[in-house]
């Protein structure tokens, strides 16, 4: 039987290009069952009617500011997210448990990642989110550096048993792409195709489930 | 020149994809686009390995030839194409087989929906022109241009169910 699919980190319309039925359409086309809509936080107020969105991905540019953010998006949000890239905010995403998902930890010079941040991510139950969407957005250079910090990071999360979740991160619908195809980007990296599964399909539903109950010890 | 022996021969598999395009793609630009796209991910020693060949495209969709380990390159080389000429793509893979007639006969016997072009002016969910239509698909060319530069591409996308006044 067909695992679920889901791609977590979508971004609609007025943040992206498309609006979310448009997303789901084509979504359900390639062969996810379900969509995660996610606004980055400047982006929040757009959205008139929250409801539609599932979560949010937290920009902040020191700790204290995603403290401050975490604080404040923990009651409206649901599935929280945070844009990794510099260390500190890295490592400050994993030590919160209410965060839900690491974004793209390596975006900054290094890989974003080591044994002590995993370690704490693990112990909280913050999921990495692999963001493939730089294999058709980035030039050959920022590619191969990424996919490098990438195969790292995967060696780490494996080794202390940090749930992977694989996103297009798409900003359009051309951006989608299919699950199996995700899963082929997947096997470059050093994932089995379990591994990948997995990925895509329960890690992601985990992520929805833990920010759901969350939301009904919060009620 | 003795033709090699069918037992000595390359086996194939024969994949069909879609392609997604904000302008008509031609066939030379898509077999240049996958080319360098397996190049930038295998690099010269992997697509001799692969041995890709578009074997037939009609605009919409086709099917390309790839020797028969490596399937799977080929759909992560297809799912890294995100641009041909500056033109942003989708090429999604529909079935793989191992001859062209199955290949055909199973995956690009699709009734393609066609692409109307329409004008029409259009505020929600944004201002500007609705301009192709799709299936439920439609494609706004918008007035502000900050969000498709964000995006990437030229035109936002909605559904019929977004602006029914479309119908």
């Amino acid at each position: 039987m067909m695992p679920d699919y889901v791609d977590i980190s979508v971004h609609a319309f007025p943040e992206g290009a498309d609006t979310p039925k448009r997303l789901n359409l084509v979504a359900k086309s390639l062969g996810f069952t379900a969509i995660g809509l996610i606004a980055h936080s400047p982006y929040w107020s757009q959205f008139s009617d929250s409801n539609t969105i599932s979560g949010i991905e937290i920009v902040a540019h020191s700790v204290r500011d995603l403290r401050k953010k975490i604080a404040f998006f923990s009651d409206t949000a649901g599935v929280i997210c945070v844009h990794g890239g510099d260390e500190q905010i890295n490592r400050a995403a994993c030590s919160d448990d209410r965060v839900d998902l690491l974004m793209h930890p390596e975006r900054g010079k290094r890989s974003g990642l080591n044994q002590v941040t995993a370690k704490i991510a693990q112990k909280n139950g913050v999921a990495l989110g692999l963001s493939f969407g730089y294999f058709w957005k980035k030039g050959q250079v920022a590619r191969s550096r990424v996919l490098a910090f990438q195969h790292q990071n995967v060696i780490l999360c494996r080794k202390f048993g940090v749930p992977i979740v694989i996103t297009s991160d798409a900003y359009s619908h051309f951006d989608l792409r299919a699950p199996r195809q995700l899963k082929a980007l997947a096997r470059l990296l050093p994932l089995e195709d379990e591994e990948a599964t997995a990925a895509l399909s329960s890690a992601p539903q985990n992520v929805i489930k833990r920010s759901t109950k969350k939301e009904e010890q919060r009620v | 020149m003795k033709p090699l022996r069918p037992t000595l021969r390359d086996s194939f598999r024969y994949v069909a994809f879609t392609l997604s395009s904000e302008q008509p793609v031609r066939t030379r630009d898509l077999q240049t686009g996958i080319s360098d796209a397996a190049k930038s991910l295998f690099g010269d020693v992997g697509v001799s390995k692969l041995g890709i060949k578009v074997v037939m495209f009609d605009g919409t969709k086709g099917l390309v030839r790839c020797r028969y380990q490596h399937a799977s390159e080929l759909q992560a080389t297809f799912a890294s194409i995100g641009k041909i000429e500056n033109n942003r793509v989708r090429v999604t893979v529909v079935g793989t087989s191992g001859t062209i007639k199955a290949a055909i006969e199973k995956y690009l016997q699709i009734d393609e929906k066609i692409r109307r072009i329409i004008s029409s002016c259009v505020t929600v969910p944004v201002s500007g022109k609705a301009v192709r239509m799709r299936g439920k698909e439609i494609d706004i060319i918008p007035e502000e241009k900050e969000i498709v530069d964000r995006a990437d591409v030229q035109f936002i996308g909605i559904t019929i169910d977004d602006n029914e006044r479309l119908i």
